[in-house]
C-alpha cells in the first residue's frame, strides 16, 4: 500500500479567459489582433500522491478545479507548470460511447470505441464476450446503436471503457448511468479492482457514493488543495466548510 | 522519430476511423459503393459536353498508346483531382467535428485528419480500378505501368495529407479556413490542366510573350502549380502509357515530402493544444 501510483507534483493550469476572442479572419484583421485574454488558474500548485491500490475522490464545489485535474491525468489537457507522473497503465473514462458511429453496429462500435481507448484488435477479441455480456446487449449486438435506447447505449459505452483493464482507471460522473441493476454491477466491478490492487481516481459531487467506495480523497478549493489524506477525516472537513460557509 | 513511432502504434485505431468512415459513408444507400462513381461520371459528362463538344478543345492521341477520347483523357486527370479536392475538404473539418472526442478521450490526433485521407484513398482506389478495365477495353497497355500508377498515387496522397494536416489546425483558429478552401479549390482546378492540356497554355504563353517585359512567361508561372506535375505523371502512365520525365517525378517528389514535413511540423506543434483551443 506504500507504493505510489500517480504522482501529482506541484501541478499549476491555466486558462484564458477571453474578453474578445476573434476567431475570424475578418475580426482578426479588422481589430488588429485575434485575442484580449487574462489567464485563469483553474489549478494552482496541487501536489499530492495517490496510493497504489485505493479507490481515491476527488472532491469539491463546482469550479473547484476537479474536472481540469482530472483532464490533467488523463492526458488531454497538459498542465502549465509541475508534472504528473503514473506508475502503470492509465485509462480515463470521461464519457461513455465517445467516437460511437451511429450507423454501425454495437460490434462494429465495440471495436471502433475499443481501439480509440487504446486496446488492439487481439486484445478486443480476447475481451469480447466480457464486453457484451457486461453490457447485457447481447441481443441487439448486430443492431446499429441509433436503434439502442439511451441506456443501451451508455451501458455498452461503458463495458467497453471498464474492459480496457487498466492498473490505474481514472472516472469521471459517470457512475450515474444505466439502471439500478447495471449500477450496482458498476460498484461490484469498481470492488472488484479494488480487490485486485488497482488504483481508481474518481470525482464525484455525491458524498454518499464517495465515503461508501473511496478510502482516500483529496479536496479541492477554487484550485488550490485543501486537505488530502484518508477519506473519512477529508469529506468531514469539507462538509464542514460547507455548513460554515 | 519519436512522432513517426507514435503514429505507427495507432495505425490500428487509424484503420477502425478509416473504416468508420468508409462504412459509414454508403451506409443505407441502395447503391453503395457506386455512388463513389457518380460524381467523377457527371462531371465527365458535362466537361466533355462543354470542353470537348462546345468548345473543341483538340487533343493530341495518346503516345504511343493512341487513344483519342476526350472522356477517357479527362478521367485520368479528373480522378487524381476529385481525390485531391475530397481529402482538403474532408481533411480540413477532422478536428473541429470530432473536437467532442478531442475533448474526452486522448489518443493520437492525427489519425483524426489521417483518416480522412485513407476513406478518400480507398475510394479513388476503387475509381481507378473502374477506369483501368475502361482504359483496358480500350485497348490502352495499361497494366505494366499499374505499380507506377501506385507510387503516383503514393506521392499525390502524401501532398494532399501534408496540406490537410495543416489546414485542419489552421481551422481550429479561424474557421473561415474552411470556407475559404471551397474557393480556392475551384479556382485551383481551373488553374490546373484538369480539363485542358498544358500544350495550349503553352501556345497562349508564346503569343503573350515575357510577363511584364521580363522574360519569365506564364508558362513558367504556371508551372509554380504543383498539380500540373501530378497531373502530367498520371496522364502519361494511364493514357499515354508511357514513362514520365524523371524531372517531373522529382518535383511530385519533393512536393509530397516538403508537405509532409511541414504539415507533421505545425500539427505536433499544436496537437496538445487542441482540447482547449476547440
Amino acid at each position: 500500500m506504500s507504493d505510489v501510483a500517480v504522482r501529482v507534483d506541484h501541478v499549476s493550469k491555466s486558462f484564458r479567459m477571453y474578453h474578445e476572442r476573434n476567431q475570424t479572419l475578418k475580426s482578426a484583421i479588422m481589430r488588429g489582433r485575434t485575442s484580449v485574454h487574462e489567464d485563469f488558474w483553474a489549478l494552482q500548485d496541487v501536489s499530492f500522491d495517490v496510493p497504489e491500490g485505493s479507490t481515491f475522490g476527488l472532491i469539491g464545489s463546482n469550479g473547484s478545479g476537479k474536472s481540469t485535474l482530472l483532464k490533467c491525468l488523463a492526458k488531454i489537457y497538459y498542465p502549465n507548470k509541475g508534472t504528473i507522473t503514473h506508475f502503470g497503465k492509465l485509462a480515463a473514462m470521461l464519457e461513455v460511447g465517445s467516437g460511437f458511429h451511429h450507423e454501425l453496429s454495437g460490434r462494429e462500435n465495440i471495436y471502433l470505441n475499443g481501439s480509440i481507448l487504446g486496446m488492439s484488435r487481439k486484445e478486443i477479441d480476447r475481451k469480447f464476450d466480457d464486453i457484451v455480456g457486461f453490457s447485457g446487449v447481447e441481443q441487439f449486438i448486430d443492431q446499429p446503436v441509433k436503434n439502442y435506447s439511451s441506456g443501451m447505449y451508455v451501458r455498452l459505452g461503458f463495458s467497453v471503457a471498464i474492459n480496457v483493464d487498466p492498473d490505474i482507471l481514472v472516472v469521471d460522473e459517470v457512475l450515474a448511468v444505466g439502471d439500478a441493476e447495471f449500477q450496482k454491477k458498476c460498484f461490484d466491478k469498481f470492488a472488484e479492482f479494488k480487490r485486485v490492487g488497482k488504483t481508481v481516481i474518481l470525482v464525484s459531487h455525491s458524498m454518499e457514493s464517495v465515503r461508501s467506495m473511496c478510502d482516500h480523497a483529496a479536496w479541492l478549493n477554487k484550485g488550490t488543495l485543501k486537505a488530502v489524506g484518508e477519506a473519512a477525516p477529508t469529506i468531514a472537513a469539507y462538509e464542514a466548510s460547507l455548513n460554515n460557509g | 522519430m519519436n512522432y513517426l513511432k507514435e503514429v505507427l502504434a495507432s495505425r490500428e485505431l487509424l484503420i477502425n476511423l478509416t473504416m468508420r468512415e468508409v462504412k459509414g459513408k454508403y451506409k443505407r444507400t441502395v447503391f453503395g459503393q457506386l455512388w463513389s462513381l457518380a460524381n467523377p461520371l457527371a462531371l465527365m459528362l458535362i466537361y466533355t459536353f462543354v470542353f470537348s463538344f462546345i468548345f473543341r478543345i483538340q487533343l493530341e492521341p495518346g503516345d504511343p498508346s493512341g487513344l483519342d477520347v476526350f472522356a477517357i483523357w479527362l478521367l485520368c486527370g479528373l480522378l487524381p483531382w476529385i481525390f485531391f479536392a475530397n481529402v482538403l475538404n474532408s481533411g480540413i473539418t477532422s478536428l473541429v467535428s470530432n473536437a467532442g472526442l478531442i475533448q474526452k478521450v486522448a489518443f493520437s490526433r492525427v489519425v483524426l485528419p489521417l483518416s480522412q485521407v485513407a476513406s478518400a484513398a480507398y475510394n479513388w482506389l476503387f475509381e481507378i480500378a473502374v477506369l483501368v478495365v475502361v482504359l483496358t477495353i480500350l485497348g490502352a497497355f495499361v497494366l505494366p505501368w499499374l505499380p507506377l500508377v501506385v507510387v503516383a498515387m503514393v506521392l499525390l496522397a502524401g501532398f494532399a495529407a501534408g496540406l490537410a494536416l495543416m489546414l485542419s489546425i489552421a481551422n481550429v483558429y479561424f474557421r473561415d479556413t474552411q470556407w475559404f478552401l471551397s474557393i480556392i479549390l475551384q479556382l485551383w482546378m481551373y488553374l490546373s490542366p484538369v480539363i485542358y492540356p498544358v500544350s495550349l497554355v503553352a501556345d497562349a504563353s508564346e503569343d503573350a510573350g515575357g510577363v511584364l517585359g521580363t522574360p519569365v512567361t506564364i508558362l513558367d508561372l504556371y508551372h509554380l502549380n504543383p498539380m500540373v506535375y501530378f497531373l502530367e505523371v498520371f496522364r502519361n502512365l494511364l493514357y499515354d502509357n508511357r514513362w514520365p520525365d524523371p524531372m517531373s517525378w522529382l518535383i511530385c517528389l519533393a512536393w509530397a515530402l516538403g508537405a509532409l514535413l511541414v504539415g507533421f511540423w505545425v500539427f505536433r506543434r499544436n496537437e496538445r493544444n487542441l482540447a482547449e483551443a476547440l
